[in-house]
């Protein structure tokens, strides 16, 4: 009796199950077709797989900058007749989990590029990227790719400092807004910043942003506060709170979520985004942000790839000049009135060389002018040993390899701490 | 009377035998996948063709099965450790600690001894691993036999200790590119070698399966181990010292457990990341006791995980189906395997008189 009776309840729930799954699966699939173009494949002309590798998903701002320029790219290479197809994994930061995607994305759906977009991925794509040759790997924000002996594996890092410069000015340009309005008084005029390690790249960026925003508004200063990871929402959002409550009126992050700007919208100060805007989130906060766009890259490396032409080993000397490195639109709304002009001053400056972010007449470190800092590491310390960086009087950051390595700690920034 | 009689009662049952027990579990199986499809309907996805991309995806390809073996060599090698502890009813929840602490010693040794040739350091660097394992789980044994503390939550918090110095060497002592709380990889030396394109360590967790096989079967520790895991009256009765028997077991778990961190950190990663373990350390107790604590049954639930999680991988690079449903597909199956040996453990009886005077 109990035996018929688990027959027939188990066989009931078989055909429910099949009901529904037969009734949700068609709908949903074809979603699923028309989001990811997984299936559009013509005989007649090739579609070439394309990897990437991500840290997180499309909730985090710095994610969700590679996919526009993924999508950008993709369109481009269309047009001139190069069909490609994303893949993506997700959530994988470094290990294990990173050295099976490159195997999978390289070895199984035969990508002929694998990019990799976070800086502490790049040791296990090391590991594979050998066993595929035919398939490109490029270590985004990183510098191991370029100096290994491998010609398959290439680095990748625009001139980020140059943006984080313009997004400077119209911080400063906010600043000065809010002094002569007497919100604040000039020496009130402390920018709070989260920042994700203490790591040249995070340096730099916060430097350069900086060195823009007192370019505008002499008086300001800077604070600096380090969460230990590349994207914590809710401990970028505490640290943002921490650094209002030590006298910031202007927030901007190097740090992967939004979190940042709508701590700043909720406090009543204002923000500068990174990656992607922030004014949709925050728009009585997040004035612009400055951002890498990736598509000019993604083209040149997929389209030589397809034309089996030599890659580049290492993207230098890209920025505002070339358009891969771009402001978001200005939020008009709330920025000071002058932001436009000072921007387009400081970018054509900029983009004809006449301005240099670093110049060492500009900043100081210890009270003293910089005057020599090595760029490069050769012997595998990390500690530059080789190219000299200070000459004709800057700084110069991205010039002898693409990823940032400014690391001096210079005069009217704080670092509230330095755990990380 | 009747009123008062549950609806169902539970009666223990030892007497269910083979064939049938492995009917349920086949049953409980089968039951998990049938929900699993429900679950990649409500994603989207074909589920016919999510299962069927699965196992092509991680036994049709070479690469495929080198990954599901490099996904269980870390599961097989901790539940093969924790099987002598849970034989005994002390409960190591602390192998992730273990396997951290054990790679952070392979770690040691791969930093500061650089320029050793290969073999003695890895043999160094295993035994280093074995030692430091064996002592971050002697600890909570220590205190257990002395002053009787609670295992499962000293091992547990053991975890997130470990856990912590490997996160502060990583970043501290043993940091490369300042700021990027990234540790080098090790020298080519200090790196296991391969055998048919997988690290080495799959033959040493095979070898340590017979090993465990025989220790908990045919010795005298395992037998004392058995004993005290039924009664710890009846072990002391036999004179046994137990004490002794508890620290010795646990040293030994944390030990295997430590050389499981050291095949993951010189074999897997070629570094030490702070989490080494990646969870192995917990996932393995649940292939410990879906196996029954028998060591060869581990072997094939570890594949079986290894399988699931590189299918995961596949599925959303060939379905773009989010790997997390995976891992819930994965949650399920190991639900429903664990809940079906409560059917194979008790009788139900329900309440068969009453349902004749509602007729």
């Amino acid at each position: 009796m109990k035996k018929v009776f688990a027959v027939i309840l188990a066989l009931a729930m078989v055909i429910s199950l099949a009901a529904c799954g037969g009734g949700n699966t068609a709908p949903a699939n074809q979603n699923n077709t028309n989001g990811s173009n997984t299936n559009n494949t013509t005989p007649e002309k090739p579609v070439y797989n394309v990897g990437m590798v991500c840290i997180g998903d499309e909730n985090a701002a710095y994610d969700r900058n590679f996919y526009m320029a993924a999508d950008a790219a993709k369109a481009q290479l269309a047009k001139e007749g190069i069909d490609i197809n994303w893949i993506y994994t997700y959530h994988h930061p470094e290990g294990k989990e990173v050295a099976d995607d490159c195997e999978e994305l390289a070895g199984e759906k035969n990508c002929i590029a694998v990019f990799l977009n976070s800086y502490g991925q790049e040791p296990a794509m090391l590991q594979i990227a050998a066993d595929y040759p035919k398939t490109v790997f490029a270590g985004l924000t990183n510098e191991g790719s370029y100096k290994d002996k491998l010609d398959n594996t290439i680095n990748a890092f625009p001139s980020i400092y140059e943006g984080r410069y313009l997004a400077g000015v119209a911080a400063g340009c906010k600043l000065n807004e809010m002094i002569a309005d007497g919100t604040i008084t000039a020496d009130k005029a402390v920018i709070g910043y989260v920042g994700a390690y203490t790591f040249a790249e995070v340096v730099s960026g916060y430097t350069a942003f900086f060195l823009g925003a007192r370019s505008v508004c002499p008086t300001a200063t800077m604070i600096v506060k380090f969460i230990g990871s590349w994207g914590d929402p809710t401990m970028e959002a505490a640290t943002a709170k921490d650094l209002i409550d030590n006298g910031a009126v202007l927030i901007s992050q190097h740090s992967d979520s939004t979190t940042p700007a709508t701590t700043a919208q909720e406090n009543k100060v204002f923000h500068v985004g990174y990656n992607i805007s922030m004014s949709d989130v925050a728009a009585d906060a997040s004035i612009i942000s400055s951002r890498i766009d990736w598509t000019n890259f993604f083209v040149k490396v997929i389209r030589a790839q397809v034309k089996g032409e030599k890659q580049d080993q290492d993207y230098i000397g890209h920025g505002l000049k070339d358009g891969d490195v771009v402001l978001t639109e200005l939020n008009t709304k709330i920025a000071a009135k002058d932001t436009v002009e000072a921007i387009k001053k400081a970018e054509d400056a900029i983009k004809a060389g006449t301005l240099q972010v670093f110049d060492t007449s500009k900043f100081t470190v210890d009270g003293k002018v910089v005057d020599h800092a090595f760029a490069v590491d050769t012997d595998g310390d990390f500690a530059p040993d080789k190219d000299e960086a200070v000459f004709d009087g800057a700084f110069h950051e991205s010039y002898f390899q693409s990823a940032p390595y400014f690391a001096l700690r210079i005069d009217g920034i704080t670092l509230l701490n330095e755990a990380y | 009377m009747h009123e008062k009689t549950p609806l169902i009662r539970l009666s223990k049952r030892e007497d269910m035998p083979k064939a049938r027990v492995w009917m349920i579990r086949l049953g409980a199986f089968i039951f998990a996948l049938l929900i699993g499809m429900l679950v990649f309907a409500v994603a989207g996805a074909d589920p016919i063709e999510a299962y069927v991309t699965i196992f092509k995806a991680a036994l049709g390809k070479t690469t495929g099965i080198r990954q599901v073996v490099r996904n269980a060599i870390p599961l097989l090698g901790t539940a093969l450790a924790l099987a002598p502890c849970f034989r005994m009813r002390y409960w190591n929840i602390g192998a992730e600690g273990q396997i951290t602490m054990g790679a952070i010693a392979a770690s040691f040794f791969a930093v500061h001894c650089r320029n050793m040739a290969s073999l003695p350091l890895l043999l160094i660097m295993g035994v280093g691993s074995m030692v430091l394992g064996g002592i971050w789980s002697l600890i909570p044994a220590l205190f257990k036999s002395r002053w009787r503390t609670n295992e499962t939550l000293f091992t547990l918090m053991m975890n997130y200790i470990a856990i912590g110095i490997a996160a502060w060497l990583i970043g501290g002592p043993w940091e490369g590119k300042p700021g990027s709380q990234i540790m080098p990889v090790f020298s080519s030396n200090a790196v296991l070698p391969k055998v048919l394109g997988i690290q080495c360590g799959w033959i040493i967790v095979l070898v340590l399966t017979v090993v465990i096989f025989v220790y908990m079967r045919y010795t005298k520790h395992g037998y004392e181990v058995q004993v005290l895991g039924e009664s710890e009256n009846t072990a002391r009765y036999a004179g046994m010292n137990v004490p002794k028997i508890i620290m010795r077991t646990a040293v030994l778990s944390g030990a295997i457990c430590g050389l499981v961190g050291f095949l993951i950190a010189s074999g897997t990663h070629g570094t030490l990341y702070s989490n080494v373990a990646g969870g192995a350390g917990f996932t393995g107790i649940t292939v410990c006791w879906l196996a029954q604590l028998n060591p060869f049954a581990m072997i094939v639930i570890a594949l079986l995980l290894g399988v699931l999680t590189k299918g995961s991988s596949t599925l959303q690079t060939s379905m773009a189906i989010p790997a997390s449903i995976t891992d819930i597909i994965t949650g399920i199956i190991l639900l429903c395997m664990l809940g079906c040996e409560f059917f194979i453990n008790y009788r139900m009886h329900f309440r068969e008189n009453h349902a004749k005077e509602a007729k």
